[in-house]
C-alpha cells in the first residue's frame, strides 16, 4: 500500500491542529479591543477664541438633513473662514457604528448625540463642554433641563460642576394629541387637568363606539405610552435616578406597578387600537390622521404631518398628572450635537455649537418642526404647534423634560418594547415585567 | 518481441518518476482555498474566539472562557428563540417541501404549453430581496391590508386583526411569508430533478396500468432523493439563520413570540455592546445548522 495519502492526511491534520491552537496561545496580544488611553485631551479649552486660519469641520447626523443643511449654510455665512462638511447616515447605520466611528482616528469631529454616547463619554472619546457652558453663557440661551440631559451622569473634571457632553439644537416631546371633531362627539370638550379625568374621556370615548386612544406599539408607541405614565406616577428625581444609573435605584416601586397596571387596565377596558401591537408609530399616526381614533400617543415630531393633514383639527396636551396641581412631566430628548477627543479644532466646533443657540439657528430649527431651545426668539407658532409650545413652555419651567426611559441600558429598548407589548395584551404581570427591566439594568450598571 | 517479458508496470501511476510532486494538485485548490480561508474558515474561528471574551466591541475584553455558554443556556429568552426557529422549521421546510412536490407531480406529468411562464412565476419570490418581501407582507398583513380585506369580502370580517401584532398568530404569520419565498425554489429543484428521470419509465409504468399517483411515488419520488435533500438543507438552514424577515416585518415581536436566534445576534453585537455573548450565540446556531443538516444528509444518503 501507498503510504503517502496516510501521510498526507496526518500532515493536513497536524496543519488544522496548528492553525486552530495558534491563535490561543498568542492570546495576549489577541485580545480583542484596545486599553490604549484616548489621546487628547477631556474637555474643552478653557479659550472660545476660534485660530484664523481655514479649517474643516465634519459633522456626522442622523437627523432632519434639511435643517441641519439650512443651519451649516447661516453658519458658514457667519464664519468665512470655517466650512462645515456634513456626512448624513441613516439613525440605524449611525447608532450602530456609533461606537466604531467615535473610536477610530477618523471620527468626524462632530457628532449627534445617541443612546452610546454615554459609554463614550465615560472613556474620553467626546469632549466635556461644561466650561464653554459658562463662556458663552449657554444656561441663558437653553432651558437648563435640556443640558442637564447632557451630563451622561458624571461630573466635570474641568469646572468641577455638572459634565457637558452635547448641545441641543432641536427640542422633542412626548403628549397626546387630539382629533377635536371626534372629541366632540364624544362628549369631551376640553384636555383633561388630571388623569382621572383623562381616564373618564377615554371612557366617554369608547362609550360613543370610537377608538379611544391610538398607540403605534409595533415599535417605540408603547414606550412613549408607559414612560407618559410613569412620568405621572413616580418622582422625577427617582426616574432621573434609575434611567442614570445611580446606584440603588430602581424600577420595581409602587409608582411604577401603577403605571405598569394602567397600561394593562386600558387595554382590557378596550381603550387602545384593536391592533396597537402590530402598528408601527408612523401608521397609528396616519390612521389617527383619517380619524381612526379620538387620542394618539407620540411626539412633537408628528405635529408637522398632522397640522397639515388635520389643520385646525388636531390639537396637544402633555399627559396630565394625578392632582391638578402636579407639575407637568413629559419625556423628550434633543438632537443634540457632541464634539470629539480627537477633534484638531475645538474652538471652531465650539463656535457651530454656540452657534445652535443664536436666535437665527432657533428660526431655522422651528421651521424644521423642532421645537427650539429658545422659544422667545422665533415666530409664534400656530395651531397644534402653538399647543405644544406651550406645553413645552410648562413643562421647562417645571422643570419636568425627562429623557426616554431606554436611555438607562442599550439593552433596555428591546426589554421596554418587548414587555409593554405584552403589558397591552395582558399576557405579563406588571411586577414580572418591571423586574425584567430592573435585572436588565442591574446588569449593564453592575449592581 | 514476443519472447520478451511483459514490463513490470506498476498498476497505479502514482509512482510514476515524471510525476513532480504528490502536492501539486493542492497548488491548483490553493487561490480558492486562501480565499475560502480568508473569508469563511478564519472569520468563523474568529467569532469562536471572540466567543470566549466579554466585550462590548472598543475597549479591551475580558476573558471569560466559557461563561458566555453558560449564560446562553440560562436565558430564558435565547432559548425561546431556538423554539421559535424550530417552528419556522416547519414553515420555511416541510411546507414549501410538500407544496413543491405537489406542484411537481401536477407539472411534470407532461408537457404544457407555458411552462415556462409559470416556472418563471413561481421563482419570482426567489429573486425579490427579503427585506423587500418583508416590508410588502407587513402591508399585507395590516390592519387595512390585503389579506383583512379579502377575509372581509367573503364575510370573515370576524377573523380580521393586525396579524404581525397578534400574539397567538405572529409566528404562524412570520412562517406563511417563507412558506410564499421557499416553495417555488423547492419546485424548481424538484422540476429540474424530474427531467432527469428516463421517460421510458414513466411510459413502462403507464404501460402497467399506474395511474398518476402511483406513478409519482414509484418513479418521480425515488428519483429526486438527491433534490429533496438538497430543498431540506438549503430551507432548513433558512429557517434557522432566519434574520431579515424577521427584522422587517415584526422585529421580534409581539413580547418575544417571533424572536429567532439571528435576530438575537445582531441585537446583542450591535446594539447592546455584548460581542463576546453574540458570538457565543452565533458559535452555537452555527453548531446547531451543522448537526440538523448532517442529519439531513446521512438519512438521505443511508437510504440509497
Amino acid at each position: 500500500m501507498d503510504r503517502t495519502p496516510w501521510v498526507r492526511r496526518r500532515v493536513a491534520a497536524a496543519a488544522c491542529a496548528v492553525a486552530l491552537v495558534l491563535p490561543l496561545t498568542a492570546c495576549d496580544a489577541l485580545t480583542p479591543g484596545s486599553a490604549a488611553a484616548v489621546p487628547g485631551p477631556r474637555s474643552v479649552p478653557s479659550s472660545t477664541a476660534v485660530p484664523d486660519d481655514d479649517i474643516t469641520l465634519r459633522l456626522q447626523f442622523a437627523d432632519a438633513p434639511p435643517m441641519v443643511d439650512a443651519l451649516i449654510a447661516a453658519f458658514e455665512k457667519g464664519h468665512p473662514t470655517i466650512k462645515v462638511e456634513p456626512q448624513y447616515k441613516t439613525f440605524s447605520d449611525y447608532v450602530q457604528n456609533l461606537k466604531l466611528t467615535m473610536t477610530s482616528d477618523t471620527a468626524p469631529d462632530i457628532a449627534q448625540y445617541a443612546v452610546g454616547m454615554t459609554d463614550l463619554a465615560a472613556d474620553g472619546h467626546i469632549l466635556d463642554l461644561s466650561p464653554y457652558r459658562e463662556a458663552y453663557g449657554w444656561d441663558d440661551a437653553i432651558p437648563p433641563v435640556s443640558l442637564d440631559q447632557l451630563t451622561a451622569g458624571q461630573t466635570s473634571k474641568a469646572t468641577g460642576g455638572r459634565a457637558l457632553f452635547g448641545v441641543p439644537a432641536g427640542l422633542s416631546m412626548t403628549g397626546i394629541y387630539y382629533n377635536k371633531k371626534l372629541a366632540e362627539r364624544a362628549g369631551i370638550h376640553a384636555p383633561p387637568r388630571t388623569l382621572a379625568e383623562f381616564e373618564d374621556q377615554l371612557a366617554a370615548a369608547k362609550k360613543a363606539d370610537l377608538t379611544p386612544l391610538g398607540v403605534g406599539a409595533l415599535d417605540s408607541g408603547g414606550i412613549h405610552l408607559w414612560a407618559a405614565l410613569l412620568n405621572q406616577t413616580m418622582p422625577t428625581d427617582d426616574y432621573w435616578d434609575w434611567v442614570n444609573g445611580t446606584k440603588g435605584a430602581t424600577v420595581e416601586k409602587p409608582a411604577g406597578t401603577t403605571a405598569s397596571e394602567l397600561v394593562v387596565e386600558w387595554g382590557r377596558k378596550g381603550y387602545y387600537n384593536d391592533s396597537a401591537n402590530g402598528t408601527a408609530q408612523v401608521d397609528s399616526t396616519a390612521q389617527f390622521a383619517k380619524g381612526d381614533s379620538v387620542f394618539l400617543i407620540n411626539g412633537n415630531w408628528a405635529a408637522g404631518q398632522l397640522a397639515t393633514a388635520m389643520k385646525d383639527n388636531v390639537g396637544f396636551f402633555p399627559m396630565p398628572g394625578e392632582r391638578a396641581s402636579d407639575p407637568i412631566v413629559a419625556s423628550g430628548f434633543s438632537v443634540s450635537y457632541a464634539v470629539s477627543s480627537r477633534t484638531e479644532h475645538p474652538e471652531a466646533a465650539g463656535a457651530f455649537l454656540d452657534f445652535l443657540t443664536s436666535p437665527e439657528a432657533g428660526q431655522i430649527i422651528s421651521d424644521n418642526g423642532f421645537l427650539p431651545p429658545n422659544p422667545e426668539a422665533v415666530a409664534k407658532p400656530e395651531g397644534v404647534l402653538a399647543d405644544i409650545a406651550e406645553a413645552h413652555r410648562r413643562a421647562v419651567a417645571d422643570d419636568g423634560i425627562t429623557t426616554f426611559p431606554d436611555f438607562a441600558a442599550p439593552a433596555m429598548l428591546d426589554r421596554l418594547r418587548s414587555g409593554i407589548q405584552k403589558l397591552i395584551a395582558d399576557r405579563v404581570e406588571p411586577a414580572d415585567y418591571l423586574d425584567s427591566l430592573q435585572d436588565e439594568w442591574e446588569e449593564h450598571h453592575g449592581q | 518481441m514476443g519472447s520478451r517479458p511483459p514490463r513490470s508496470e506498476p498498476p497505479v501511476r502514482t509512482a510514476s518518476p515524471r510525476r513532480r510532486s504528490p502536492y501539486r494538485g493542492y497548488v491548483y485548490v490553493l487561490p480558492a482555498f486562501a480565499v475560502y480561508l480568508a473569508f469563511a474558515v478564519l472569520p468563523a474561528l474568529h467569532t469562536a474566539y471572540l466567543s470566549l471574551f466579554e466585550w462590548d466591541g472598543v475597549t479591551l475584553g475580558d476573558w471569560v472562557g466559557l461563561g458566555n455558554y453558560q449564560e446562553i443556556l440560562q436565558d430564558s429568552i435565547l432559548r425561546r428563540s431556538v423554539f421559535n426557529a424550530l417552528v419556522l422549521v416547519v414553515f420555511f421546510s416541510f411546507v414549501p417541501i410538500a407544496l413543491g412536490l405537489a406542484m411537481t407531480g401536477l407539472l411534470a406529468r407532461y408537457r404544457r404549453p407555458g411552462m415556462g411562464a409559470y416556472r418563471f412565476l413561481f421563482m419570482l419570490p426567489q429573486v425579490v430581496p427579503l427585506v423587500a418581501v418583508g416590508v410588502t407582507w407587513r402591508w399585507l398583513y395590516g390592519d387595512d391590508g390585503l389579506v383583512n380585506q379579502a377575509l372581509g369580502a367573503v364575510g370573515l370580517d370576524g377573523v380580521t386583526r393586525a396579524w404581525l401584532g397578534d400574539f397567538g398568530a405572529a409566528l404562524i404569520a412570520v412562517g406563511l411569508v417563507g412558506t410564499w419565498v421557499l416553495s417555488g425554489l423547492c419546485m424548481m429543484l424538484f422540476l429540474s430533478g424530474v427531467q432527469k428521470v428516463d421517460p421510458h419509465l414513466y411510459e413502462a409504468a403507464r404501460l402497467d396500468g399506474a395511474g398518476p399517483v402511483r406513478e409519482f411515488v414509484s418513479v418521480t419520488l425515488p428519483h429526486l432523493r438527491g433534490e429533496l435533500a438538497v430543498a431540506m438543507t438549503v430551507t432548513t438552514v433558512a429557517a434557522l439563520a432566519s434574520f431579515d424577515i424577521v427584522y422587517v416585518t415584526t422585529n421580534g415581536g409581539p413580547g418575544e413570540q417571533t424572536t429567532v436566534p439571528g435576530l438575537l445576534v445582531y441585537r446583542l453585537a450591535f446594539s447592546e455592546g455584548k460581542v463576546g455573548l453574540a458570538a457565543a450565540l452565533a458559535v452555537v446556531l452555527g453548531c446547531l445548522i451543522l448537526a440538523i443538516v448532517y442529519l439531513i444528509n446521512r438519512l438521505s444518503r443511508s437510504e440509497s
